[in-house]
């Protein structure tokens, strides 16, 4: 049986792989070894998801802490995927850095994990609605990489530099795709659960002002000459409100509650 | 170099777009100052109806009247989007950080004047958002007006399925919310019921029926907790700790104790005379679960045995103390899932037996019937369940716009940023 216990067991080997592929990805130019190295890491890592699925007798996606464990997931897989694309040596590097907070927060800060579902979350909706939520945060953890390392590096680009934004924009259509089909699906299945698509419960509002945020990035994009600085801030700030959506607002005034989307607590 | 343009000169640009969407707010904030909140019975069919057909086919109506206006075709840029967007965001954050309160009730604790007086507490129903709203279908609609002047290309139908999806969705959400009713229908076993509560606490007669012809709930085995006597908080209080039960003969570790447990009545009741108090099977409504255990730990010097019981209506709840300071309880079960079983009839003389449950709705007619809650202090003996009826006759023409959404996503998915488009 799967136990929240042997976390660690799995993570640390995951890291070590991603940490491996990660320096391969400087010092070779081949994309072999660390493609080998991230996917295997991603095989230990989801070994442990399987496990908690199994012995959890339902989809690990309830707690707070549950979400993160797919974030941390995902994200190198994010990384990945932009890396064979378009082989930025040190994105991967940041992926698994930023994985590792998630993962040393959910080894630090564990939830209290057990088998029970309320009724509500008892819904063929549940799972793709969480996984493509989490999915599109990576990427979109990814896209604010970008944005970071362009802000730090921008006197030093010269010809990276419309490489790199090329790489935000694609990151931020995928990444804004999958929220929105991801958001969606939760309207129909809150439709079904709660009676109503769209109730502007506090997370449903922070998702709507984190999708604008995107669609503000995307637009000012679309502008023949946007201001590559400004474009990147606004990458930040939607990414500051994606976080709110995800976790922030459990802390809010206004969800004190009243929130029908907090489901960690005991 | 040429000089700087002044705001208002042509072209515009994002300083006339700022401007304007301000002004959008500004007028909202006076109209909320002065009117008070929008109270959407005003705008019921078929008066929702009507301002959709007036306010789309006033756009096109003006987009081809005003053929290459500047200003008209301003509003299908970025320069009119990009600021519209932003300030939507402000006061969509606005309303993620206060409090919401439904427009039904007018005084609520917690309101703030500061707030209350801009409409930030029924932000959907203040006037800033309804007109901010609006600016942005107004903006949408022109761009997708705007966008048929270009010869049709394959990668336009994200565009279009996005777009004309939005405003679909937006609109129809809008307008049809003033349509929107929600009512709550409380059902005791055996009976039949067609009167049902509003949100403003009238009560409403329906054209439909709900007769609960058995109630049904499914728990988790119980869950064992370490508790402070005093507070009754869950131990360690930093990280609390449940042990979920699923078998006599196993052990469980909370808080720095193990307890071995020993014999498990699924339905007990109390026994007591003078000298014992122990737990009996009990195979009536009213019984209460119980668990006998033998606590041990580093400062328990003999173990422990005793019964732990969560209680029900017709019996208290029984914890075993450890020392001074903590017990073991067993905490109350989760709810796994509950059922009606139900009979519906209809004015119109239609009837059928179904089961609902959350997440499994029934529909009647125009009507969806929800399992909302039920009879909570009698847990699982309960014979009251309460549904929500809800009605949306505007159901249909949001989902066409969230289905275009999710179609104008997949196809955005699969384009990516290649098919950016000035």
């Amino acid at each position: 049986m799967m136990k929240w216990e042997y976390f660690i067991y799995f993570a640390l080997p995951a890291i070590l792989l991603w940490l491996l592929g990660a320096y391969n990805a400087w010092i070779k130019e081949d994309k072999k070894k660390p493609t080998i190295y991230t996917i295997a890491g991603l095989i230990v890592f989801f070994m442990f998801i399987v496990g908690m699925w199994i012995s959890l007798e339902r989809p690990p996606l309830r707690t707070m802490g549950e979400t993160r464990l797919w974030y941390s997931f995902f994200l190198p897989v994010a990384g990945l995927v932009t890396y064979k694309r378009w082989g930025f040596k040190w994105i991967m590097t940041f992926s698994t850095i930023l994985s590792l907070v998630f993962i040393i927060i959910n080894i630090a800060k564990p939830d209290i994990h057990n088998k029970t579902l309320m009724p509500a979350l008892q819904s063929p909706w549940f799972s793709p609605h969480v996984i493509i939520y989490m999915f599109s945060y990576a990427i979109l953890g990814a896209a604010t990489i970008v944005a970071l390392y362009y802000l730090v590096k921008r006197k030093q680009l010269e010809a990276q530099e419309n490489n790199l934004l090329n790489m935000a924009d694609n990151l931020v259509y995928i990444g804004i795709s999958l929220i929105t089909i991801a958001m969606f699906m939760g309207a129909l299945w809150a439709k079904q659960a709660w009676g109503h698509y769209w109730s502007w419960d506090p997370k449903e509002t922070w998702a709507a002002a984190t999708w604008l945020c995107y669609l503000i990035y995307i637009h000012y994009r679309l502008h023949a000459k946007p201001v590559a600085k400004t474009a990147m801030i606004m990458l930040l700030v939607a990414f500051i409100s994606l976080q709110m959506c995800w976790w922030g607002v459990n802390y809010l005034p206004s969800a004190q509650g009243r929130s029908v989307h907090v489901y960690s607590k005991q | 170099m040429p000089d700087k343009k002044k705001i208002w000169e042509h072209p515009w640009g994002y300083a006339e777009g700022f401007v304007i969407a301000m002004g959008v707010l500004l007028v909202g904030f006076a109209l909320q100052i002065f009117v008070g909140n929008i109270h959407t019975q005003v705008y019921r069919y078929p008066v929702n109806l009507l301002i959709g057909v007036i306010f789309t086919t006033g756009l096109f109506f003006l987009y081809f009247s005003a053929k290459n206006n500047k200003i008209i075709y301003w509003f299908a840029t970025v320069k009119a989007t990009v600021p519209a967007l932003i300030v939507s965001v402000a006061l969509i954050i606005i309303m993620g950080i206060t409090p919401q309160f439904s427009g039904a009730m007018a005084e609520h604790k917690g309101a703030h004047k500061l707030f209350s007086i801009w409409g930030w507490h029924n932000m959907t129903t203040s006037w800033t958002f309804v007109f901010l709203c609006f600016y942005m279908l107004f903006i949408i609609g022109i761009t997708i007006l705007k966008r048929t002047r270009q010869p049709f290309k394959t990668q336009d139908i994200g565009f279009y399925l996005n777009h004309i999806g939005i405003y679909v969705a937006l609109l129809g959400g809008m307008l049809g919310s003033a349509d929107l009713q929600r009512m709550k229908m409380t059902v005791e076993q055996g009976n039949v019921e067609w009167r049902a509560t509003a949100d403003d606490g009238k009560i409403y007669e329906l054209p439909v029926a709900v007769q609960l012809d058995t109630f049904k709930i499914e728990e988790y085995p119980p869950k064992i907790v370490i508790i402070n006597s005093n507070t009754g908080k869950v131990q360690p209080e930093k990280r609390p700790e449940t042990y979920l039960f699923y078998g006599t003969g196993k052990t469980a570790h909370l808080a720095g104790y193990t307890i071995q447990l020993l014999e498990y009545l699924p339905q007990a009741g109390v026994v007591q005379d003078s000298l014992n108090f122990r737990y009996a099977p009990f195979i009536m409504d009213g019984a209460a679960s119980a668990i006998k255990i033998r606590v041990s730990g580093a400062d328990v010097t003999t173990p422990i045995e005793g019964w732990i019981s969560n209680g029900s209506y017709m019996f208290p709840y029984h914890v075993v103390d450890i020392n001074k300071n903590h017990s073991v309880a067993m905490a109350m079960p989760e709810v796994k899932k509950y059922v009606s079983q139900v009979s519906v009839f209809t004015k119109k003389g239609h009837s059928k037996k179904a089961n609902i449950e959350v997440n499994k709705p029934l529909s009647v007619e125009n009507w969806m019937i929800y399992q909302l809650s039920y009879d909570e202090e009698k847990g699982k003996y309960a014979t009251t369940s309460v549904f929500e009826l809800v009605k949306d006759p505007y159901l249909g023409v949001v989902y066409t716009g969230i289905l275009m959404l999710m179609a104008g996503s997949v196809f955005l998915f699969m384009t990516g940023a290649k098919n950016k488009h000035v």
